[in-house]
């Protein structure tokens, strides 16, 4: 990432107290398996709270009902004062939830700046029959989309000699970027973070964590991170919860929940601490 | 494989077999018939037939092909030898593989098996010398064929492209008599006419081959060498001055355009408007398939519907009989078009790839048949269809025949280009493409994407049934019979042929698919088998066809490189020591 100085957009006015998401009771069902039993789950606003566990612990299931890629059994999911359950995804992500990929899911055949252009279709209004009719503001659209899309791409610190080459031909490292590049484009107010150092090395870890720590700072964002890595999570968490077959079983801050003897059991003795 | 050096040895290997596959390319096609069937069309007279230039060609290109180093290969180590060697192999083994077919003949005379393997047809490949000098004859030729490959690859790249554009357009101009020379007698040039064309035969002169041959060499040349010159100097100039050389060229293309079923005249008009109907479909199609990425096999379905909409509401003798004027009737064809595409796309929503094509080709059928039955006889006519579909009128001009019918066609194209164009460059053709690399992520980052798959559907449908309106009208009357399956697999190859999403590969497609058969129609009992062919060296050879949008470009000839390069990252990635898969 590049050096935190410039700023592509202007912290989004938000109130400073409250949830941005709150989550009651909620169960995920798969035949009989439990996927996610039960669990309640706050982010405040402008929050940074993370969701451990051991593989299979049920992290990417919750995540997965929060964006409505899939339907809670039971619960409710309150996004900004709005129920969640049962909208589709691209409902959820005008509500204002970008999310990312464990395994990068980027349209890979598609070159650098689209990706991200495609990112902010939900901010933009122009129909179809306006677009054959070539109406004014139709290109004035276009143009901004353009300029917003160069100005994430530099803000993650994608060098603009490379907005014309395919998603897919990017570095890994670059990859991860461009895929939280094409969330921020929504102007998400809740960003989730799918294992965003998964395939990194320790320096790329580092600037990825402080990257994370900026999005808040600047943009202002609220960010819900699933992560293995025990030093990221440690170092940017305000609030960590642990899910272990489907249960919440601690929750706190990283302290808290570093010294809960129920988290390390659940790791099988490996420590904790990082 | 891949780490074995680029020796010699493995490209002589490598030529082996490639001669073998270019001689049993070229035996097949002498011993189904296409050779002595196309040899009655002479490219030049007297020198040079159709008939003998396709596994001529053909044996050209695999030649060319074995001096190339594949992408998976090392660099070769050494001298040119790797490039001249291997395409003289090849095009020896091909000839001997001609020359063992003459003697084949010669000695068993395998008429039972092989009808088509007569002794015409082995005078032809032996380039008309008797037995025994036709199989040396044609051994010199394909191994001159190989001489002429390596030379290809010694020459300058900018060198080599004047002549292979100097030599293609030699044969293009003996391939195209019949419309160039009809186009020059229009003109009132029939002395340029009578010098390119001997009088009675098709083919040009050689007098006149040779000239064409050299002239176009030296523009080549010239071009090749000097033209990066000619566009720097046009990019200098300022930008009013630009935009003025731009709108004068459109001037003069949109002149050419107007008067041309002047020019060409009846037949070829005819032709023409063939051309602008496949290409209508063409786009529409481009917009489902490459754009949006949901493969519909059963196009010929909208086509269908615009074609019997439009003889329903026009036509006196239909069941309806209103009489519509066709220009009201129009928007009507067009609204039912969109309802129809909804109605189609909407039960295959879920369906993805494989099975979505599969029911569309059924949905295609389903069309078809219905239009065939006796349960539907009394709106639709069954097989008879429903005739007498009226002239359309406008403003008291009646366009009627192919020179007139032409232009309401042309305008059908240029807006449905434009319309195309606009939607791909925007944020729906976007949405279109996100869809088609991952729908599930197009969803998730807020792209309605039901809403998306109806509109493609809806406009694709819009585009077929214009096409379908235009086409009862040319005919006058419409039946089931012409609206098979064979009209879908038409569309999508000329999509495949041009170029997957690309507006200018989907012209050319239609020009070479559709236009192309007709100039050459005595020989359409091969049409299908030049369709298979044509299909599956493009997928071998150029795989993002002719002339692809750039970004398929890249997608489909990075592969190779980048894909290892990836590996390679990741790799390194998982390797490295801060990955932590496991929690820690």
């Amino acid at each position: 990432m590049p050096d935190a100085s410039r700023d592509a957009a202007a912290p989004a006015a938000q109130p400073e107290s409250g949830n941005l998401v709150e989550v009651r009771g909620l169960t995920k069902l798969y035949g009989g398996l439990q996927a996610n039993k039960d669990i309640d789950f706050d982010i405040p606003w402008r929050g940074i709270v993370s969701l451990i566990g051991p593989n299979g612990a049920g992290k990417t299931t919750f995540f997965n009902q929060i964006t409505g890629l899939d339907e809670p059994t039971h619960g409710t999911i309150l996004f900004d004062g709005v129920s969640v359950v049962g909208l589709s995804p691209h409902e959820i992500a005008v509500l204002g939830i970008g999310r990312t990929y464990q395994n990068i899911r980027l349209f890979r055949d598609m070159t650098v700046l689209a990706n991200v252009m495609v990112g902010r279709h939900v901010r933009l209004r122009s129909k179809w029959y306006e677009i054959i009719l070539h109406l004014p503001w139709v290109k004035r659209e276009e143009d901004a989309t353009r300029q917003r899309a160069r100005e994430l791409l530099d803000l993650v610190g994608l060098s603009q000699k490379r907005e014309e080459d395919l998603a897919k031909n990017l570095p890994y490292g670059d990859q991860r970027r461009l895929e939280v590049a094409r969330a921020l484009a929504s102007d998400p107010k809740l960003l989730l973070l799918d294992e965003p150092t998964a395939g990194m090395n320790p320096g790329e870890t580092q600037t990825m964590t402080a990257f994370i720590a900026r999005l808040r700072r600047e943009l202002g964002l609220t960010i819900l991170l699933i992560e293995h890595d025990m030093k990221v999570v440690m170092g940017v968490s305000d609030y960590i919860a642990v899910l272990d077959h489907g249960e919440k079983i601690s929750e706190g801050t990283p302290e808290q929940v570093r010294s809960d003897p129920k988290v390390i059991e659940a790791y099988l003795g490996k420590q904790a601490t990082a | 494989m891949e780490g074995q050096p680029a020796t010699l040895a493995r490209y002589l290997r490598r030529a082996v077999v490639l001669g073998v596959v270019a001689g049993l390319a070229a035996i097949y096609l002498v011993i189904v018939g296409i050779v002595p069937a196309f040899e009655l069309r002479p490219l030049i007279t007297g020198v040079l037939g159709l008939g003998l230039t396709v596994p001529v060609v053909a044996i050209l290109v695999i030649a060319y092909h074995a001096g190339r180093t594949p992408n998976t290969w090392p660099a070769p180590t050494g001298g040119p030898l790797h490039r001249v060697v291997p395409p003289i192999v090849t095009g020896l083994i091909a000839g001997v593989g001609l020359g063992g077919l003459i003697v084949i003949e010669e000695l068993f005379s395998p008429r039972d098996i092989l009808p088509k393997l007569t002794p015409q047809t082995t005078n032809i490949i032996g380039l008309g010398f008797e037995y025994p000098f036709g199989p040396l004859a044609i051994i010199g030729l394909c191994t001159s064929l190989g001489v002429l490959a390596a030379i290809l690859h010694v020459l300058e790249a900018r060198a080599r492209r004047a002549l292979v554009i100097a030599v293609a357009t030699v044969l293009t101009f003996g391939l195209v008599e019949p419309l160039l020379r009809v186009m020059l007698l229009q003109l009132g040039r029939s002395d340029l006419a009578a010098f390119l064309y001997q009088a009675g035969r098709h083919g040009l002169t050689p007098i006149a081959a040779l000239t064409v041959f050299i002239l176009v060499l030296l523009i080549g040349l010239v071009w090749q060498y000097r033209g990066e010159r000619v566009r720097r100097r046009y990019e200098r100039l300022p930008s009013a001055r630009r935009t003025s050389v731009r709108y004068g060229s459109f001037a003069l293309v949109g002149l050419i355009l107007l008067v041309l079923p002047a020019i060409i005249g009846s037949f070829l008009s005819e032709t023409i408007g063939t051309v602008g109907l496949y290409l209508l479909m063409g786009l529409g199609l481009n917009i489902v398939v490459g754009y949006a990425g949901l493969l519909d096999l059963g196009y010929v379905a909208f086509f269908a519907v615009g074609a019997y909409a439009t003889a329903l509401l026009t036509s006196p003798v239909s069941s309806l009989s209103w009489e519509m004027n066709f220009w009201i009737a129009l928007p009507l064809v067009m609204v039912v078009a969109a309802i129809t595409g909804i109605a189609i796309g909407a039960p295959v929503l879920r369906l993805r790839g494989d099975y979505l094509a599969i029911v569309t080709l059924g949905f295609g059928e389903i069309v078809r048949i219905l239009l065939l039955s006796d349960w539907l006889r009394p709106w639709f006519g069954g097989a008879q269809g429903i005739l007498s579909i009226p002239p359309p009128e406008l403003l008291g001009i009646r366009f009627f025949g192919p020179q007139q019918l032409y232009y309401p066609i042309l305008i059908a194209v240029i807006l449905g280009a434009g319309v195309s164009w606009s939607l791909a460059n925007s944020r729906v053709g976007r949405a279109w493409n996100a869809m088609r690399e991952d729908e599930d992520v197009a969803e998730a980052t807020g792209i309605n994407t039901t809403r998306y798959k109806l509109l493609a559907f809806s406009t694709g449908a819009v585009f077929g049934c214009l096409a379908g309106a235009f086409f009862s009208i040319k005919i006058g009357s419409v039946f089931p019979h012409r609206l098979d399956l064979l009209v879908s697999i038409t569309v999508l190859s000329l999509i495949i042929l041009g170029g997957m999403g690309s507006i200018r590969g989907v012209i050319v497609g239609a020009f070479v698919l559709v236009g192309l058969p007709e100039l050459l129609r005595e020989f359409g009992e091969y049409r299908l088998l030049i369709y298979g062919a044509v299909l599956v060296s493009m997928m071998l050879v150029r795989p993002e066809g002719l002339l692809p949008s750039a970004t398929r470009q890249r997608e489909l000839h990075d592969e190779e490189t980048d894909e290892s390069q990836y590996l390679t990252q990741a790799e390194t990635a998982i390797g490295g020591p801060g990955i932590s898969g496991q929690p820690a």
